[in-house]
């Protein structure tokens, strides 16, 4: 119980909206993806996050309620999508299966931008949680200051 | 006049809550799109009003030294209660956190704990003042 515990918690957040960020950025910029490495059209890739204790000294589980506590949050995974792709007839592309159809990947530019304005407020949210802490850490120091 | 008398340990107490309090909010506000997750309060002002009891109403009598000190005094086992939140919207996902009413009420602890750290400064300017016999 310090506030380097909440410093922690809130950069955990930072990290977990970063990497949303980065699969939000990787879905707009392959929106139009039809070739990959593993073959097929680019899939979406969403972020899950999960959430866990943010104490990890052997005293500090020791004293238990762990789940009762303050949780840090992490993004657990970066699953594809279950989208299945959207089919265009494109018969002269060059990725255009034998009925003249081409698969692109099921994204959606706007739904994705609006996900973006979410990660980055979220971001936000966790430096000012972060702010608070160092204020209030700050303000320790002035303790018999006087 | 002791340094560490009952005004003192309320104030180290409230900022110790306080710290706990900003943790907790800081894990809400991270974990306000995580599926699942329910916010999590902390209550401390009752457990430290048993503590203080100002006016002697909260505990029970202890007329024995052997007596248990229930209710009131004791700063040593204050028992804070942490609770998931049961109220807010809660959305599709299980998750009830509401990020701006995290931030108002952050924002209100901190202040609060700045508040108690000028009061703990001023009681310290109390015994300066009387160790240095008002010079």
């Amino acid at each position: 119980m310090d506030l380097l515990t909440s410093l922690k918690i809130s950069s955990s957040g930072l990290t977990a909206n970063k990497k949303r960020m980065a699969a939000i950025t990787s879905n707009i910029a392959n929106a139009q993806t039809t070739r990959t490495a593993e073959g097929g059209p680019y899939q979406p890739k969403e972020v899950v996050f999960g959430s866990e204790p943010a104490r990890e000294s052997f005293s500090e589980i020791l004293e238990g309620e762990l789940e009762e506590k303050a949780q840090a949050v992490h993004a657990t995974e970066i699953q594809n999508s279950k989208k299945p792709p959207i089919l265009k007839y494109e018969p002269n592309h060059p990725d255009a299966n034998a009925e003249g159809y081409v698969a692109y990947p099921n994204i959606n530019t706007m739904e994705e931008m609006a996900n973006m304005i979410e990660a980055s407020r979220a971001y936000e949210a966790n430096i000012s949680a972060m702010a608070a802490a160092k204020a209030m850490a700050t303000k320790d120091l002035e303790i018999g200051r006087n | 006049m002791k340094i560490d008398d009952k005004t003192m340990q309320a104030l180290t107490a409230s900022l110790k809550f306080r710290q706990l309090r900003l943790e907790l909010q800081a894990s809400n506000i991270a974990n306000a799109e995580t599926p699942g997750y329910k916010a999590k309060k902390l209550d401390f002002e009752d457990a430290l009003a048993r503590a203080l009891d100002v006016d002697g109403q909260l505990a029970m009598k202890a007329s024995d030294s052997q007596h248990f000190n229930v209710g009131g005094g004791g700063f040593n086992n204050l028992q804070p209660e942490i609770y998931e939140d049961s109220n807010g919207i809660v959305s599709p996902d299980g998750n009830n956190v509401d990020r701006d009413q995290e931030m108002a009420e952050m924002a209100e602890n901190k202040h609060m704990y700045d508040a108690t750290v000028q009061l703990i400064n001023k009681k310290l300017g109390l015994l300066k003042y009387a160790v240095g016999s008002g010079q």
